[in-house]
């Protein structure tokens, strides 16, 4: 009985940590898509980029991976953020980085829509400062091929759809950006909120988004609209524009009405009103015992006299 | 004849002890070198900023607060002794007054110090008052301590007008000016029943209104924290919880008083192991009643152990703070009822021990309401070093801790110097109305 417990207990081990080394393994690969691994930079990763992109990083990746080197990394996450100074992290290649930066899995966020094309480009460029040893493949593509773009907005009230239009202007005429892929956003307070999924344009170079009938706008109902098209070729162009297609909204500021987290001229009037009563009673008490004490005074004077 | 002897006797024994001696001078040394040690610490602090001590980010509340908190309790008793026994007619509270009102006046005129030593940049302090929000507790407890601290003074300083001028009339062996205070502070007091009824007037209107002050600036110090949403803070009955335990502090504080003023003014004829006997009991009740708000204040949180609720309590029973959450509730609070309750130990030496012990137990008390809701913040700590997360304070912050404690000593000292700490007036008139 006690020996068959203890095969039982080894089993139990041994197939726990099988499963722990295979969950392990199979989150360090990323199994990145031959054609992505191989991509490159168009952003030239020197001074200027690293500088640029240590502010992106301290800002979207510290608080996880820490800081470069210093082996500050957020422990409590399982798997361990890698410290990407590392030479393990070092190993992987730009567009690996790219893909995973881009893509995110598991507890590693999507930086897709948080940070543009080239501010990935230039978080990897902050990353290969760390890596005396490594030399930049600079890619062949035109980042000035986005300007060909031309992107068009519209906005059909009567089936509440939104359409996006992307054609490239090249000199042997119009193509239509069907590889692309097209998203849609809305601003709002914190970030972008996304209008349905990424889609691809049809033939014509359109794409359709349903738009939803209770988004709130400002008071006069305006929406900040983000279309977004990250194209192969083209690279990343963004377009914005303002439509009147949301809710007329009109909130009072919170710092309009008198409340306790006002600013003291608007404080709530009970508690400047208990507080002055407070105050009130004390300083009449206070002169009633001034003016007793003097009494005192002047009836020992005139007893002397 | 026998009266008048008998009267003459109670004032020269009450007045004794004003004059400068061998003793004293000692003490006031001895308190003066520890007031020099200490200052040097906050010169570190003034100069380097609270980086010298152990607050950090999450614990930014640390031995200052707690001793904040300590300060205020404690220099409520003079609320308790003068006002609620002397309303109420308790004549043996009578000659014990003068000692709580002392008390009450040095710990509540320190306890606004105490508040600045846990200021970064006390040289902002201004800025509390230019751009203070009405809305906020802080501008409450400022507005109730300065008004506590005035009334405490008041309250020490009419009833002492009739003793002012016996001490001007008997120390005719001190110096010309010293005697000129005495008699300008008496107020051309002659003892006529239109003097006498004024000021007797005037101590039952402050012995009054000083109970809700009393009440308030304690209740305003529990809000500071009551007022938060932070766990072991979140709680309705914080006012009295406090007003309560401030009691217990301050009855040991008179206890530890009246064992030294006793034993070395000579003054066991005045107060005697009767008093002794009856502090004894006091103590009893309010730690009981504090012992029953104990229990509710912990007892209800941990029978539900909400989430967050269940991470600070666990750290006070069984947790990084369980040693001293349970000495401070059994030695300071649970074994001195126990011990109290038998009368040989309510003799001035057993009570002497009993009552430090509290007062110890009750400093630590405010600590544990203090620090440990500080380390549990409702966000996770993320990303900081251990210093952050576990409070240890450092030997500087020890330091200036012990500075008003000896700022209070020596307030006390002077006050008892140049004051009768026994009433002169009204133990003759007692023995009068007696005879």
């Amino acid at each position: 009985m006690f020996r068959k417990n203890t095969n039982l207990k080894v089993t139990i081990t041994l197939v726990f940590t099988v499963l722990v080394s295979l969950q392990a393994f199979s989150q360090n690969n990323w199994n990145v898509p031959a054609d992505k691994k191989a991509k490159n930079s168009y952003i030239k990763f020197d001074a200027t980029s690293a500088g640029q992109g240590e502010a992106l990083y301290n800002k979207n990746c510290a608080s996880c991976h820490g800081n470069p080197g210093k082996g500050n990394s957020m422990k409590t996450l399982n798997p361990i953020p890698p410290d990407l100074s590392s030479a393990k992290s070092q190993e992987l290649t730009d567009g690996e980085l790219f893909y995973i930066l881009t893509t995110g899995r598991g507890v590693m966020p999507s930086f897709k829509s948080v940070l543009s094309e080239d501010e990935r480009w230039k978080v990897i460029s902050y990353l290969r400062s760390f890596n005396k040893g490594y030399t930049q493949v600079l890619s062949k593509f035109d980042p000035n091929k986005s300007k060909l773009v031309k992107l068009d907005l519209s906005y059909d009230a009567a089936t509440n759809k939104v359409t996006v239009k992307a054609v490239a202007n090249e000199k042997s005429g119009v193509v239509v950006l069907k590889d692309a892929e097209i998203s849609l956003f809305a601003t709002r307070y914190f970030g972008r909120l996304q209008i349905e999924k990424s889609i691809r344009p049809d033939a014509t170079g359109l794409a359709v988004f349903n738009f939803p009938k209770d988004l709130p706008g400002d008071k006069k109902g305006t929406v900040e609209l983000v279309v977004k098209v990250t194209d192969e070729n083209y690279g990343e162009i963004e377009l914005q524009k303002n439509l009147q297609i949301g809710v007329p909204t009109d909130k009072p500021s919170l710092r309009a009405d008198r409340a306790i987290w006002n600013v003291v001229t608007k404080a709530p009037l009970w508690i400047i009103f208990l507080y002055s009563l407070g105050v009130l009673v004390f300083a009449l008490v206070l002169a009633y015992l001034v003016f007793s004490l003097s009494k005192i005074w002047k009836s020992g004077n005139n007893n002397q006299k | 004849m026998s009266d008048q002897l008998k009267a003459d006797k109670i004032t020269s024994d009450l007045l004794r002890s004003i004059r400068l001696n061998k003793s004293f001078l000692v003490w006031m040394g001895f308190l003066g070198t520890a007031l020099l040690i200490c200052g040097y610490a906050y010169f570190l602090q003034l100069r380097d900023g609270l980086v010298v001590t152990g607050l950090r980010d999450y614990v930014s509340w640390g031995m200052y607060i707690s001793n904040f908190v300590f300060f205020v309790a404690t220099s409520l008793i003079g609320m308790l002794i003068s006002a609620v026994l002397g309303l109420t007619g308790i004549k043996w509270a009578a000659p014990l007054a003068r000692i709580a009102e002392i008390i009450a006046l040095a710990f509540a005129a320190i306890a606004g110090l105490v508040i600045i030593m846990d200021m970064g940049r006390p040289d902002r302090l201004l800025n509390v008052i230019i751009h203070g929000r009405i809305q906020s507790p802080i501008v409450w407890d400022i507005t109730v301590v300065t008004v506590y601290i005035i009334m405490s003074t008041l309250f020490l300083y009419i009833p002492l007008i009739p003793d002012l001028k016996i001490c001007y009339d008997k120390l005719d062996k001190l110096p010309p000016f010293a005697r000129n205070i005495y008699k300008l502070l008496s107020l051309n007091w002659t003892g006529s029943g239109e003097q006498a009824n004024l000021i007797k007037q005037t101590t039952r209107v402050i012995a009054i209104f000083i109970i809700p002050v009393a009440f308030a600036i304690h209740t305003v110090t529990s809000w500071l924290f009551a007022n938060t949403s932070r766990v072991g803070w979140d709680s309705t009955i914080f006012g009295p919880y406090f007003v309560t335990g401030a009691f217990v502090a301050g009855t040991a504080a008179v206890i530890i008083a009246m064992y030294f003023f006793r034993k070395n003014y000579k003054l066991q004829d005045y107060i005697t192991d009767f008093h002794f006997d009856k502090m004894g009991q006091l103590l009893v009740l309010v730690s009981l009643v504090y012992l029953y708000f104990n229990l509710n204040e912990y007892m209800v949180p941990g029978y539900k152990m909400k989430k967050f609720d269940a991470m600070h309590l666990n750290s006070l029973f069984v947790g990084a703070h369980a040693l001293l959450f349970w000495s401070v509730q059994i030695l300071g609070l649970v074994l001195p009822i126990i011990l109290l309750i038998f009368k040989p130990m309510r003799k001035p030496l057993p009570m002497l021990f009993i009552g430090t012990a509290v007062l110890i137990g009750a400093w630590f008390k405010r600590y544990i309401i203090v620090v440990p809701t500080m380390e549990h913040p409702y966000l996770p700590i993320q990303n900081v070093p251990l210093n952050f997360k576990v409070y240890s304070p450092t030997l500087t912050e020890i330091s200036i801790t012990i500075l008003p404690f000896i700022l209070v000593l020596i307030i006390i000292t002077v006050l008892a110097k140049v004051i009768p700490i026994i009433p002169v007036h009204e133990t003759i008139e007692q023995h009068e109305e007696n005879n």
